[in-house]
This record gives C-alpha cells, sequence and structure tokens, in this order.
C-alpha cells in the first residue's frame, strides 16, 4: 500500500511511450471517404507499434465520420467497430493543435493506468467542411470567419491575421520578408526528401522564388503560407514497458510538456509579437529538466513563416525579435543550428486536419533514428510545440529516447 | 448595391456595441470599479473582475498599431474591393481593435498612421465602422 498521500501523486509520464507512428498518403483525397482513411490510419500506427486493434483501449478525439449520434459518443463509435468498450476518452478541441494536444493526456492516461493502448488519429478526406474542405475557396472563407465576428466584418483573412504579426514584428525588431522565405526555402528542401510531403517534387526553393510569389496579405506571399490539403495520420501512446517488449522501435517518450493558453482579444493581449508560447515551453522544460541548448532538432507550428520565428523566439531558442537572424542563412535548415519542421512543416509536408500531429510524428521518427534522409545526426532530444488558433493555444513537449 | 460582405452573429453582450455603430458612435465597456477599457466585449473587466461595465463613447482618434495589404479576400465580395488594407488600430483611449482602413492608397499605409473613425451604412441594419487617415490639425500646422 502506498503511503498516505502518495496515490494522488501522479505517475511519471515517461511511464507512457509513443509506440507506433502512422501517415497516409497527403493531397487531395476527394475520392476517398475519411472513415476509410482513419482506420487505415489507426491500424497502421497500431501495427508500428506491434499491436491490433483487439489491443486498442482508447481514444483521443472525434471518431470517424458517421451516422446518429457517433460523432457525440466518438470512444463508443469505435467500440461498436472493434468489438470491446474502451476505457479511455478525450477531446481536445484546439484547432490544428488538438490531436497533438492530445498525446499529453493520452500519456497521463497511460502512466496512471486509466488505459494500455491510446490512439491519436486524425483524418481528412472526401468533400470534407471547413478548414478541410476539398474546395479551397470553402476552406479560405470558412477560416476567415474562425476570428471574433469585429474582425470577420472588415474582411480580414487568416493570412492577414498573421501579415499584421508579421508586419509588427518588422517594425519593433528590424525582421525582414527575405528572413521569412529563409523558412520556407529550409523547410521546403526537407520536404523533398520526405516520402508523403505534398511538395516533395515540386524541387528546391529559393528566397527569390518566395518573394516574387503572389501576395496574399501582405508582408505575406503565396509560398510565406502553409498548403491547404487532405490527409491522415495517426499516434499510438502505450506503456514504456509494453513499447520496449515489442523491441520494433525505440521508444520515444515524452519527458516534459506544457501548455499556454493566451489571448483572442487583441486589446488584452500586451503585444501582438509574442504569445504564450513562453509559458507552455518554459512549463516543458522546467519538467524535463532540460534546457534549450539539450535540443537537437525542433518542431512548432508554422501556419506562415511569421509563426516559426515567433513560436522558436516564444520557446526561448533564441531572444524575443531574433528570431530572423535565428532562421537566417539556413538555420532551421537539415543543417542548420537547429533544424525544424524536418518533414516540411505545413509549408511544404502537409497541413491536413490536425496537422499537428504530423509535426510530432516526425520528431518520433528523428528520435527513433528512422528519418533516412532528413535524419539529425544524434537527435536525442526534441521539442515540440502545437498551436491552435492565431498563436493562442500552445501545447509544448520535450521528448526523448526511452 | 446589397450589402455581400459578412454579417456578424450578434449577442446580448455585444448588442449595444452594434446598436451604438446605427446612431454613428463607437462605444467600448468602461468599467463602473476600475474606469478600464476594454474591447472586444467581455463579462468581467480583466483589470479588476468587476462584471459592471458602461459602454463609453470614444473620440475616433486612432493610430495605425499594424496592418496588412489583402490582396486574397475570403469571398467574391470583399475580393471586388482588394486591394484593401486591415490593421488593428490604437484608439486615443487606449483600447486596439481591428478595422477596415479607407480612403487611403494600400502602399500609403504606415505603422502610427493617425486615423479618424467614420462610419458606414452599409445596409438598412448594419453599421460598420471603418478608419480613415486623419488629416493634420491646422491649429498644430
Amino acid at each position: 500500500m502506498p503511503e498516505p498521500g502518495t496515490f494522488l501523486l501522479m505517475a511519471g509520464l515517461s511511464d507512457a511511450a509513443i509506440a507506433g507512428v502512422y501517415v497516409s498518403e497527403q493531397g487531395k483525397l476527394a475520392d476517398r471517404e475519411q472513415p476509410d482513411l482513419w482506420w487505415e490510419c489507426v491500424e497502421g500506427a497500431l501495427a508500428d507499434a506491434g499491436l491490433g486493434l483487439r489491443d486498442l483501449d482508447g481514444l483521443i478525439g472525434p471518431a470517424p465520420d458517421g451516422y446518429g449520434v457517433r460523432h457525440a459518443l466518438p470512444a463508443s463509435a469505435v467500440a461498436d467497430v472493434v468489438g470491446h468498450p474502451l476505457r479511455f476518452h478525450a477531446n481536445t478541441g484546439v484547432g490544428a493543435a488538438s490531436q497533438a494536444a492530445g498525446v499529453g493526456l493520452a500519456a497521463l492516461a497511460v502512466a496512471n493506468g486509466l488505459a494500455e493502448v491510446v490512439v491519436i488519429p486524425t483524418a481528412a478526406a472526401g468533400s470534407g467542411a471547413g478548414y478541410t474542405a476539398a474546395d479551397r475557396n470553402a476552406a479560405v472563407e470558412h477560416m476567415a470567419k474562425l476570428g471574433s465576428p469585429f474582425e470577420a466584418v472588415m474582411g480580414t483573412t487568416r493570412v492577414a491575421d498573421f501579415a499584421m504579426v508579421a508586419r509588427r514584428h518588422m517594425y519593433e525588431y528590424g525582421t525582414t520578408s527575405e528572413q521569412l522565405a529563409e523558412v520556407a526555402v529550409a523547410q521546403r528542401h526537407s520536404a523533398t526528401l520526405h516520402p508523403r510531403a505534398v511538395m516533395r517534387d515540386r524541387g528546391e526553393l529559393t528566397v527569390d522564388e518566395v518573394l516574387a510569389s503572389r501576395l496574399m496579405a501582405e508582408p505575406l506571399h503565396l509560398l510565406d503560407c502553409c498548403l491547404v490539403n487532405q490527409g491522415g495520420g495517426c499516434v499510438v501512446v502505450t506503456s514504456r514497458a509494453r513499447a520496449a517488449d515489442a523491441g520494433l522501435h525505440t521508444p520515444v517518450v515524452l519527458l516534459g510538456w506544457g501548455e499556454g493558453h493566451g489571448y483572442l482579444d487583441p486589446n488584452t493581449a500586451p503585444e501582438l509579437t509574442s504569445f504564450s508560447g513562453r509559458l507552455a515551453a518554459d512549463t516543458a522544460f522546467g519538467l524535463a529538466g532540460v534546457t534549450r541548448d539539450d535540443i537537437q532538432v525542433a518542431g512548432v507550428s508554422d501556419h506562415f513563416t511569421i509563426s516559426v520565428i515567433t513560436e522558436l523566439e516564444d520557446a526561448g531558442f533564441c531572444a524575443k525579435g531574433e528570431g530572423g537572424p535565428f532562421v537566417d542563412d539556413g538555420g532551421i535548415a537539415l543543417d542548420g543550428h537547429l533544424p525544424t519542421n524536418t518533414h516540411g512543416g505545413y509549408l511544404s509536408g502537409t497541413h491536413a486536419a490536425s496537422c499537428a500531429l504530423f509535426t510530432l510524428i516526425e520528431l518520433v521518427e528523428q528520435l527513433r533514428g528512422e528519418a533516412g534522409p532528413r535524419q539529425v545526426e544524434g537527435a536525442e532530444l526534441a521539442f515540440h510545440c502545437g498551436v491552435g488558433g492565431v498563436s493562442q493555444a500552445h501545447y509544448a513537449a520535450v521528448l526523448g529516447r526511452g | 448595391m446589397a450589402y455581400e460582405g459578412f454579417r456578424p452573429d450578434i449577442t446580448p453582450l455585444d448588442a449595444p456595441f452594434w446598436e451604438a455603430l446605427r446612431r454613428h458612435e463607437l462605444v467600448v465597456q468602461q468599467c463602473d470599479e476600475c474606469g478600464q477599457l476594454r474591447f472586444v466585449p467581455s463579462e468581467r473587466c480583466h483589470n479588476c473582475g468587476s462584471p459592471s461595465a458602461t459602454w463609453a463613447p470614444m473620440s475616433g482618434d486612432a493610430i495605425v498599431y499594424t496592418f496588412s495589404i489583402v490582396h486574397r479576400a475570403p469571398t467574391p465580395a470583399y475580393q471586388a474591393d482588394a486591394p484593401y488594407a486591415i490593421a488593428y488600430v490604437e484608439l486615443a483611449e487606449g483600447p486596439r481593435m481591428p478595422a477596415r482602413l479607407v480612403d487611403v492608397a494600400p502602399d500609403a499605409v504606415e505603422i502610427g498612421m493617425p486615423l479618424e473613425v467614420v462610419f458606414d451604412d452599409v445596409d438598412d441594419d448594419l453599421t460598420l465602422y471603418r478608419f480613415r487617415p486623419r488629416p493634420a490639425d491646422p491649429k498644430e500646422s
């Protein structure tokens, strides 16, 4: 029996491990049914972990699309299909970061005995809806209305939201359009080396090509913007012991986890160039007991090139305002001082569904040493920050080899 | 021509803001306890936590805090105006708000530019605020 009080202590995050990952084809999947893709991803990630549907007892996020109350009762919808009840479910609806946010919850659930095998899938296919729509115009219109009504009626767009951040960053810190373009150039190169990257076959980019692409919302060009595409992926979290027993891959553990939820209201927000990523990263690094200098490879949400700059600053990899010089001259390229978004990111890799999950999966592959031509030598510790909204919700993770 | 832009989903919380625009007044909430001004509308003062607030008229004077020139608009109705300037403006009284800038060439917009509010009765039910460059005060020149 534990001593009085000790039963309240939360088991260590790193008693759980990411044991399986899967990335489907990415691109325009209008001819596929979303549930078909969803199950492909779940089965693929379970197989990667040496597990199967019979082992699944936890779910993060929505069920595959379907009829009736499936939408409202996701874990029961999955129980119907796998033929046994699930022991754990949580929804984390925070935009692009939703499923990556769920990895922390899954690890806590497994480490504390609430479940043994939790799947964290995301999938967008078919005609789609909202920002996952196959129709680009419909997706753009949907995203323009995600902000407050005060913004939408003015004719803002999601690009303009981040363009205003970029403009202010340029004004306060002298950041240049060339530095923003460096982010797109570095990530495109990585995408050419990833078998599932949407832009794999589109060749290298140059800074001049980014600057010559058409203006979307000044100062952001088309090639400063993320892709609009479909696709699926999945992560499996189980106990570190079980992952090690499977012996298929190096288990990847969460050494630290932290969240930061900043302001929706630009009046309440003290500034428009810094967000709550600092809070999330400080918590994650504090729990992990490591420093920024210990990190070899990173992944941060890159809806736009400026996002990488503000997120790396807020995560503490450089001082506020120094993100431009930090990414300059290939700073985040595969051979740079902090390789970042080495699957191509949302800019050139994939921006499907709850897309931060793909950034996290790339870091798992890096820590396993299975990233092939993208492999960052000596990758022992990785940092991830998934972002939801216009830089409001942050989910930071320090990942290591278990 | 009929207004084809987005219409706000008006809630009881922010209805007084939209009603004031119909009267060509720009108002924000002012905390009855500590005097803090706030926008967008909210249920409590973010400075002192008080739920009690009064809608206070603003002068309409502002500066550009940051901006973007939108080339790819959200819908065809907005695209007809493109390229156009979107900004966060900082009111003389302090609060910031999103706004469309009018009566200004896109390449003339810059951070810190003085602005004044104007009101656009887009149809019989909806008035939107805009900001345009504020001419220099002749008494100051």
